[in-house]
This record gives structure tokens, sequence and C-alpha cells, in this order.
């Protein structure tokens, strides 16, 4: 089955239930696992990023002890797959928490497809095709 | 009458099921007549619309933060012209309740004109106005319309109708549940002067306004009349109900084509109000996706606080509209229908459910973090399908509102939000391409900014600068869209009241996507007995009008302050420079390591990021005389750093052995709720 493509860097493989890097095809981590899980993590002072360009409290840059820049990295090709900006020793989100099972059963059932990596439901032209719009190229 | 709670303002949001008179006019219309209609709702709105900005007289409402629309006679809304999104969801509750509460007393009548403001009634703000008047065909109500928009002045405990310093609802100013303000189309004298009362610092613009939202409404009244005229009644009714039916249809058949499961991400603010700086979980989302349903649950958002920064429930769910009719719904109709399959869950007692004594003239601000929020999460549940087009990185949601108040050079009493620093920000980088530079303001996507003329005309200020601010955009694979910066200047008056309400001085809402940065906070910078006036009246050579070199404390001389962008009001005397004001730039999309290197440059051409970012973030070498990219060596500085990210980034485990540890410092989290589950440490005392 083709591999879907979940973000900008992150490959789903639905028969092994495995996130992957889209850049290099590393393997990350289980699909049932938070896949940050499967990443090298790195804590960012803001202003690093953010550049101070004036002296004193509010200089353009986050104050660092309110708020940090968490990076995400592929442990193989390094590509920045995530960034988050978390208060010191807040949770890390989950942020893509699939239903497996579903998915396999709504393309078991033909429900839907992967085409050119993506997800199209059966019988729907696809996006931006809604009710009063124009229909899109194909991807 | 009872005040509503958050269960009915939440049930009114949803359509009220067809009536047999519907369902039969729906099954008597022709083939094509609901296309034909539709478009013919959509011509009678843009009329009604350009009449409604062309009469506005407040600055938020000439420069477009309006909507206006038509509804079924039971209140649902089926199609509007914006301006602003937040407003579909708000006027069906105010409405329902009028539907309620008043049929016997005052009764609905023909000619009848409804106002309200009151977010504890179904509105954003107190700030909005709602006008509404009732569609009457031959002694039947087929019909409602309405007219809304940002009217600046309330009457509150300061100038500009969002006060940063109330602390409950009874500091806001002018708060009106529903009622009627008109009658046989003709609005009340002595209602009139209820609006002059509380608009006595800017009585040209309150009154003026409200006379326009009338205006506009019975405007789009009377096309609809002449349709139901043409075409009978039966055809209206039918009309509009199918309008309802195809748009849930539409937004179903859409969300289905989404994978299931659960989509999360958290937002922060920085600020309570007038209080200070505080660290707020703006937004906790989780979104539940399972076949054409939604659940948007808000669990874990920090608790209510007694400033201004809550929002009452249906003032949370407008500004996922803003979103959702922006981008992902972004073909669909603007109607109560699209929202049908989606429900809501807002803990009671969080920013976003607060208790009726709760201000929330600054709701649209604590709001900023369901925007951003969305902008991630439903980025991530649609990047796997056709719709992978239409992920965004967050729009700046800066919002950095300034007001100014007092006498004008023409002598007039006066107080206005100016609509630059808003409908200038950036947008967020696109799956596609960099966000638009100075593009849009996320609550008003179709906002106009107003002309530096303008502005000066109808202030006592002077804007030396009006340009792109550089760097304010976040950095990206695809970049977010830039800000702008002007500087304002009082002038031609002895003094000027200005105040601010905004937040991102600490911290930015904003959360990128896929690997990109956010852009960078926000400081409140002013001058006071600045030189700046007299060295232009000198036709100083050595005073360069540019933003990085102005920033310089050394370019303008006088006494530099630097605060939170969010400051109360306080007097400037001319020549002061008031403030940098800055329109925040959108967030980052992608990995800025894959950034094109060629677009790069061209920025730090346009000045619209800078020499440091394009060699720091970037990695991009290029010769500074030439402007020319040395790919080789752009590949060796891309390469270096991944690698270098593979050197300093640590596995999941370890990274969390000391990232666990630690924690924001105790004063920041006053108001945060428990650290970090948010929920509520006291109850909120209220004067």
């Amino acid at each position: 089955m083709e591999r879907l493509r979940i973000t900008e860097y992150l490959d789903l493989d639905l028969e092994e239930e495995q996130w992957y890097c889209h850049r290099c095809g590393r393997a990350l981590i289980s699909a049932r696992e938070n896949y940050k899980k499967g990443c090298l993590l790195y804590d960012r002072d803001p202003r690093e990023i953010h550049r101070p360009l004036l002296e004193g409290t509010y200089t353009f840059s986050p104050d660092p002890s309110w708020i940090r820049i968490i990076e995400f990295y592929c442990p193989s090709c390094g590509t920045q797959i995530e960034t988050e900006y978390l208060p010191p020793g807040h949770p890390i989100t989950y942020d893509i928490e699939l239903d497996l099972d579903s998915l396999k059963e709504r393309l078991a059932r033909g429900e839907y497809a992967i085409v050119d990596s993506r997800l199209v439901l059966a019988g729907n032209t696809g996006s931006s095709d809604g009710v009063h719009g124009k229909k899109e190229e194909k991807p | 009458m009872p005040i509503p709670t958050s269960e009915e303002k939440l049930r009114w949001i949803k359509v009220t099921p067809p009536t047999a008179e519907e369902l039969e006019a729906v099954a008597q219309l022709s083939p094509g007549d609901y296309e034909i209609g539709f478009q013919r709702t959509n011509d009678i709105l843009d009329e009604a619309l350009e009449v409604f900005q062309r009469s506005c007289r407040s600055s938020m409402g000439i420069a477009g933060d309006v909507m206006v629309a038509i509804f079924t006679a039971q209140g649902d809304l089926v199609n509007g012209a914006a301006g602003t999104y937040l407003h579909a969801i708000i006027q069906p509750i105010i409405i329902k309740y009028i539907l309620t509460y008043y049929r016997q007393n005052p009764g609905i009548h023909d000619g009848d004109i409804w106002i309200a403001n009151d977010a504890l009634y179904g509105g954003i703000h107190n700030p909005d106005y709602v006008a509404l008047v009732p569609v009457f065909y031959k002694g039947q109500l087929i019909a409602w319309c309405g007219a809304a928009n940002h009217t600046t002045e309330t009457g509150a405990v300061e100038p500009g109708g969002m006060p940063i310093t109330a602390p409950a609802r009874f500091s806001e100013g002018m708060n009106l549940p529903p009622m009627k303000v008109g009658e046989h189309g003709q609005l009340r004298e002595d209602l009139l002067e209820l609006f002059y009362a509380y608009g006595i610092r800017a009585p040209q613009m309150v009154v003026t306004d409200l006379k326009a939202r009338s205006t506009a409404a019975d405007r789009a009244r009377m096309r609809v009349l002449e349709l139901a005229e043409k075409e009978g009644p039966a055809f209206v009714i039918g009309l509009l109900r199918k309008m309802l039916m195809v748009a849930e249809e539409g937004a179903r058949r859409r969300i289905a084509s989404w994978p299931d499961g659960k989509f999360r991400c958290v937002a922060f603010a920085d600020t309570i109000g007038g209080m200070g700086s505080g660290l707020i979980r703006s937004a906790s989302l989780t979104i539940h996706k399972q076949g054409d349903h939604l659940l948007l649950d808000f669990s874990g958002t920090s608790p209510e606080n007694p400033s201004s920064y809550n929002a009452h429930v249906q003032a949370a769910v407008g500004h996922l509209a803003n979103f959702l009719y922006s981008y992902i719904f972004h073909d669909l109709p603007i109607s109560s229908a699209t929202f049908a399959p989606i429900d809501f869950y807002f803990p009671p007692g969080c920013v976003l459910n607060p208790d009726p004594r709760a201000a929330t003239s600054c709701s649209v601000m604590i709001c900023t973090g369901i925007m951003s929020s969305a902008a991630v999460a439903f980025s991530k549940m649609i990047f796997g399908t056709q719709e992978w087009r239409q992920a965004v990185a967050s729009s700046a949601n800066g919002g950095n509102a300034m007001v100014l108040a007092g006498l004008s050079q023409w002598g007039l009493p006066f107080a206005d939000m100016l609509a630059y620093s808003l409908n200038t920000e950036g947008q967020g980088g696109r799956a596609t391409a960099p966000g638009m530079d100075a593009s849009h303001f996320a609550w008003c996507p179709f906002g106009r900014s107003p002309d530096v003329e303008l502005m000066e005309n109808e202030f006592p200020m002077l804007v030396p600068i009006s340009q792109h601010w550089q760097d304010s955009c976040g950095h990206g694979a695809h970049r977010g869209g830039c800000g702008t910066v002007q500087i304002w200047v009082a002038y031609q008056a002895p003094t000027v009241f200005f105040t601010t309400i905004a937040d991102n001085s600490k911290v930015q809402t904003s959360q990128p996507l896929f690997g990109g940065y956010a852009p960078p906070t926000v400081p409140g910078i002013s001058i006071r007995r600045a030189d700046l006036l007299q060295r232009m009246r000198d036709g100083d050579r050595t005073l360069k009008l540019n933003f990085s070199a102005l920033i310089d404390r050394q370019a303008i001389g006088g006494e530099w302050s630097n605060e939170p962008f969010l400051r109360s009001v306080r007097p400037y005397n001319e020549g002061d420079v008031i403030t940098f004001g800055f329109a925040t730039g959108g967030a980052g999309y992608g990995d800025p390591l894959e950034a094109d290197p060629y677009q790069v440059v061209q920025d730090v051409e346009a000045e619209i990021i800078s020499e440091w970012s394009a060699r720091n973030i970037y990695k991009v070498a290029y010769d500074p005389e030439t402007m020319r990219v040395n790919l080789a060596e752009t590949e060796a500085l891309r390469a270096s750093e991944r690698q270098a990210r593979l050197a300093r980034g640590r596995p999941w485990d370890e990274f969390h052995a000391s990232w666990s540890r630690q924690k924001p410092p105790e004063e920041a989290l006053t108001w945060f709720g428990s650290w970090p589950e948010g929920r509520p440490l006291a109850p909120v005392l209220r004067p």
C-alpha cells in the first residue's frame, strides 16, 4: 500500500503502522505513538532565533524564562520536522493521534483511496470542490 | 428575562429543524431556482455591504470590520457578506433570544429595528454592535436581515471600547442585551440619546454607526422583499432553507474526507490586561474527528481572570469561524449550517467560558489562541488529504489595536481605533508559498488599511514612516508574511490620549507549522519630548526615516520608554512619539533550511528580512555587494547545520530528564491555573 503523507515531513506506512521521515525515509517510531518520540529534541533559547534589537525587558525576543522553542529533528537527516513554542517544562503536545483502525477499515471498505500519497474520499472529486467552489487540479 | 446560559448559546448556534412549511417550499423549487436564488442573495448582500461601509463613521467600520447577513425566519444564517466572519456565529443567537422571549412584549413587528452588543447575550464584545430587522411579507415573518460592525467607543472606563483595566463587566460601558431601538422603520429618538450619552467621547461616530447598521440591514430587507414580491414568499422560504441543507451537506462531506483521530495544539498569552503580565494557556485544543463530525474540546485552557481578557463561548466559536471560513471552508457558504457538524466543549470557569460578571471587552485578544491553535490542528488534520493546499501556519493574530482619543485638530471630540496596525498583519506561511506580506487582519480578512493621509487628516497625528517591519515574519521554508511598522507622532493638538490593546510582548501566541518559527514579540516603544518633529521641520538630512535606523536609541533624541505593547490610557504632548505601531507578521511554515535561497536574498534586498536572518536562520551564502547567491556554499552551510542538529538533539527520554524539571517563574503563573494542568486554583473575585 502506498504511504500516506501526513505532514510536510512525515509519511505514514499503514501496513507497518510506522512513521517515516518524508525527506530521508528513516523509520521514526510506531504510528500508534507520538511521532515526536522518534525524533531528536532540542530546547532552544528563543533569543537565538528572535534576535534582541533593544536592551531591557522588551526586546522583540520572547522571554526565555517564559517560553522556549522545542525543535524536533529527524535522527537521520536532521530535517526540522516540527517546532513548538512551550513554557519551560510544559508537556510536549501529542499533536497527531490518528485512528489507524478507522483509517484501515475505511480504506478496506473502499470509502477512501490513496492517490498520490493522499486520501481521497470515494465519490468525492476532492478538495475545494465542495458546494459552490471551483475544482482544483490534481495534486 | 433570563440571561442565556453557555449551553443555550451553543445550542442556538445550531440550525433549527425545518418546519413543514419550509420543507414544502423546498420541494416546490424548480431546477435552477436554488442556484439563481443563491446568487441573488450574494448580490443583495454585496449591495448592502457597500452601503454599510460607505455609511459608517468609525475607522473600523470604514476599514471593513463589518458583516451583513440574511437569516431564516427562525434565525439561522443562510448567507453573509464580510468583512469579518465573527458575526456569522453571534447573530443567530440574538435573533433566537428575541424570538424566544419578546414575541409578546414588546412584540416583533414589521419595521422593527433591534440591536444588541452584550456578549453575555450572544455578542463578541461590546464594541461589536449588531442591528437586526425582521422581514415581513404581507404580515408573515419570512426572514431576518442583519448588519454588524465594530464601533470603537462604548463609554467604558477607558476610551476605545476595549478597556484593558476593566476588572468586571461593570466597567465596560454600554452593554445592551437585545432590545428594540426602532419601530415603523424609524430609530427612536429617546434611545438615540442613550447612544449619544454613552458615545460622548465620539458622538459623531457612535450614533452614525448605529444609523449605518440600521440602513444596511434595511437595504438587505428591501431587496429580500423585492425577491418575495417577484417570486412569491414560498420561493424565499424554500430558498433559504435549501441553502442551509446544501451548506450542511457540503460541510459534512468536507469533514468526512479527513482522517479520523485527535489533533491537538496549545497556544499561550502573556497578559492579564491592565493587571500586568502573566502566562495564560489561551487555548488547549483537541479536535476529536470522527466521520463527518468534529468535537472541539478546550479542556486544559487556563481559568478565567479578573481582567477583560476573557471570552464568552459564542465569541470563542466566532474566532474559529474566522479561521475556518478563511481557509478550510473557504468555498462553502457563510452559513449556520456549515457549523452544524461541529460541537464544542468549553470547561466552565475557563477564560473561554467565564462567569457572567466577567469583563470580556478584550475577548478578541484572548481568542487569538483559538485562531492560532486552529490553524495548526486543522492543518495537521487535512495535510494527508486533497485539501493539503489549505494547510497554513498561523496568521499573525497579533491584533495590536491602537486607540487615540481627545480633541482633534478640528476641535471635535474623538476616540477611535485605527485599522492600519490591524489590517496589515502578515499571513501565515502556506503549503505552496510564503505568507502574503501586510496582507490582512485575521479577524477581518477583507479589511482595508487606511492610507496615511486619511489618518493624518482625521486625527491629530503625524505618521513619518509606514513600511514593512523587517524580520517580523516567522521564518520557515515558506516564511510568514511580513507585518508593518508606523511611527505615530502627536501633532496639531496640544495633547492626545493613547491606549493599546494587545499582548505578545513576552510570548508569541502564534504557533508555527511543520518546523517553522513564530513571529517575534512586540515591545511598546514611545519617546517623550522627542526631537523628531523639529528635525523634520529643520530638514535635518542626518535623519533616516527607516525603521531599522530609527529603532536605534541614538537616532531620535528624547526620553525613550520600553514597555509591553499593551498600555493603559495616558496623554502625550505634541511632538512626542506616541508609539512605534507594529502589525505582527505571520508564523513560518517548514524547515527554514529548505527555503529557496534566491527568495531569501530577494527578501533581504526588499528589507523584508535582515542579513542577520539570512545568514543565521536560513544559512544562505551570498555576496553582499552583488547579492548573488553562492549555492555551493549555501548547501555546505545547511549540511553543516543539519549535522549540528544531530549533535545537539537528544532522544525523548534523555530530553525529558532535564525538561520535566523546568518550570516558568512563579510570578508568571499567577493566573495560569495549576501547573501544568491549568485547573482553577481559587475563585475569581470581581468588584
